[in-house]
């Protein structure tokens, strides 16, 4: 060896991969033996998943599997909450939310969310491009009137990718809101 | 003309004559080959089953991590090394939390850094989990594979129900942990590792003790001591050529220093030292480990909060760092830079499984095609973290 940088050479030329020892009459039975030993204690094993181990498997269409409470799959926006405060959209690393939003008139009533926060500007646009988001759940943590969140909703598939831009709010997106949102 | 190689061929036939003239077979294992653990492509030249040459292909995975983290924030970062070694995230993030706590002076709270730990061991457990199953079906076992997706499954369930994600948690942020860990969490995680330890036994004796693996294994692609220094390999695959070295002892982070465990190295039980036998046994006899190490975790967890005090805009003073982490694949180093923005002016990665590849060419010649899938499958590599 010379140098720090390896030369493959030096190692390459080493013949430890072929060649083996001598194989005398006796080490071949030796062999088998405890091959044979080995492979019963290994069926052994696998025996008993056959009778005592439970199935594990979820049959999935029929029986769907229920995720964890706060399981980071498809985002709902919840329109009448949102302040328009393009924080989500600031902390997205992948910049998949896109936001329009104008100021409110003067004259028009008076809009407050649900928790009492003063809604300042209309909101002209809200759309989310699911097939760029990466589920980081960044934009749900930053979310000041908690109107962004995770569902656990994980069946949307759709045929092309601008099915995936979801518009929060169309009429369907909002409809959401009483199925998924608890 | 047309440059081939270096070689300014002026006619095609001038190639093709110069590929008859060989007796060596060019074929390609991959990027399309479940042995290669993703999408590697390893040219190799054979006599019949016999490797003349192998040379590793990458970037069939490149995603310009560096390039992208050069323009976002330091907590979107999170989720981008989440995406290199995706089997093993939560040692990514770990690393990457480290190294900007490190530059910023945060200090992490001890319940953060209790969970931190039971995570990344969690992880270890999960990663070598399917290191074993994987490397059964490379060598022609099913049933092992998915023994232990039943309990990796279980582990990756925890992950869900603390982070929201299987894969790609995003839990580990710097100053401390996403979500708090309930009591019940580690009532059940207790529990499971109870069962774990007879599981791993009973998994050992299933695959590790066959003599059809040993014997697929012994005494194949053996790594020694100077072998492993020259190329850099760090990890599971340097401690089973025998080399005591583990920077959860040799460089404490986090609170390794206050726990109580052991480094395994490879004593060539079977074969010689540094063969793919002993990488296995040097990985199954880590969980075990890494269940030690839980079990002091969940006696010593303490209350208080799991957030350090971190600024909301995050600015990372003017400076830069190398800091390295051991991950279930080995060393993960990153080596940041800073200009005092908001986002890192660099941040390099050092891989430890872009180091294992390079590995290849040099184990691969004179072996049979048969025992370089046993190899690739020893050195356990994840492409996501090879490529970034």
């Amino acid at each position: 060896m010379s140098g720090i940088t390896p030369d493959i050479s030096d190692f390459a030329t080493k013949d430890n991969q072929i060649g083996h020892e001598e194989l005398t009459f006796g080490k071949w039975l030796g062999n088998i033996g405890h091959a044979v030993r080995t492979c019963f204690k290994g069926l052994m094993i696998t025996g008993r998943y056959i009778v005592a181990v439970k199935p594990v498997t979820i049959e999935y269409p029929e029986v769907r599997e229920e995720l964890p409470s706060n399981s980071r799959s498809r985002l709902f926006n919840d329109v009448d909450n949102c302040i328009s405060c393009l924080q989500c959209a600031a902390s997205c690393p992948v910049d998949c939310i896109y936001i329009t939003a104008t100021r409110r008139d003067k004259e028009a009533p008076k809009l407050k969310t649900d928790d009492g926060t003063p809604i300042k500007l209309d909101l002209n646009q809200y759309t989310i491009d699911t097939a760029l988001c990466c589920y980081c759940g960044l934009c749900t943590t930053v979310c000041p009137t908690e109107c962004l969140t995770h569902t656990v909703d994980y069946e949307f598939a759709q045929y092309t990718l601008s099915e995936m831009k979801y518009d929060y709010l169309a009429e369907d997106i909002r409809a959401w809101k009483h199925r998924v949102v608890k | 003309m047309i440059e081939i190689n270096g070689k300014e061929i002026s006619d095609l036939t001038d190639l093709q004559d110069e590929k008859m003239k060989s007796d060596l077979l060019t074929l390609n294992m991959g990027p399309q080959h479940p042995a290669t653990h993703g999408v590697l492509r390893v040219e190799i030249k054979t006599d019949s089953e016999v490797i003349a040459e192998a040379k590793p292909y990458l970037g069939y995975l490149h995603r310009c991590f560096e390039k992208h983290a050069e323009s976002i924030d330091y907590r979107g970062i999170v989720p981008f090394v989440d995406r290199m070694d995706y089997l093993g995230a939560m040692g990514m993030e770990w690393g990457y939390a480290v190294t900007v706590e490190e530059m910023l002076g945060t200090e992490v709270p001890r319940r953060a850094q209790y969970i931190r730990t039971i995570v990344g061991e969690l992880q270890r457990i999960a990663s070598h989990l399917l290191f074993y199953g994987v490397y059964a079906i490379d060598l022609g076992a099913f049933s092992p594979f998915l023994y232990a997706f039943e309990e990796r499954e279980k582990i990756l369930r925890f992950f869900e129900e603390m982070s929201g994600a299987r894969l790609l948690y995003n839990y580990i942020w710097i100053g401390g942990v996403w979500n708090d860990i309930t009591d019940d969490q580690l009532v059940r995680i207790s529990k499971f590792i109870e069962n774990l330890d007879e599981e791993l036994k009973k998994f050992h004796a299933l695959v590790g003790e066959n003599k059809i693996f040993i014997g697929r294994t012994a005494n194949v692609a053996t790594v020694s001591e100077e072998m492993a220094y020259s190329f850099g390999a760090t990890g599971p695959v340097l401690r089973g050529s025998g080399v005591d070295w583990d920077l959860r002892k040799k460089r404490p982070y986090g609170i390794y220093e206050e726990l109580d465990f052991d480094v395994h190295v490879g004593k060539g039980e079977k074969g010689t030292v540094g063969d793919c036998w002993d990488r296995y046994q040097v990985r199954v006899l880590e969980m075990h480990e890494s269940i030690k190490i839980l079990r002091q975790c969940l006696d010593g967890i303490e209350e208080g909060s799991i957030m350090g005090k971190v600024p909301k805009v995050l600015k990372v003073p003017e400076g830069e760092i190398y800091m390295r982490t051991e991950c279930p694949r080995g060393e993960l180093g990153y080596h940041l830079v800073s200009d005092g923005g908001k986002t890192p002016y660099r941040l390099k990665v050092k891989s430890s499984c872009f180091t294992h590849v390079s590995m290849l060419p040099a184990l691969a010649p004179g072996q049979l095609i048969a025992d370089f899938v046993a190899t690739i499958g020893s050195i356990d590599i994840v492409l996501g973290e090879v490529d970034r």
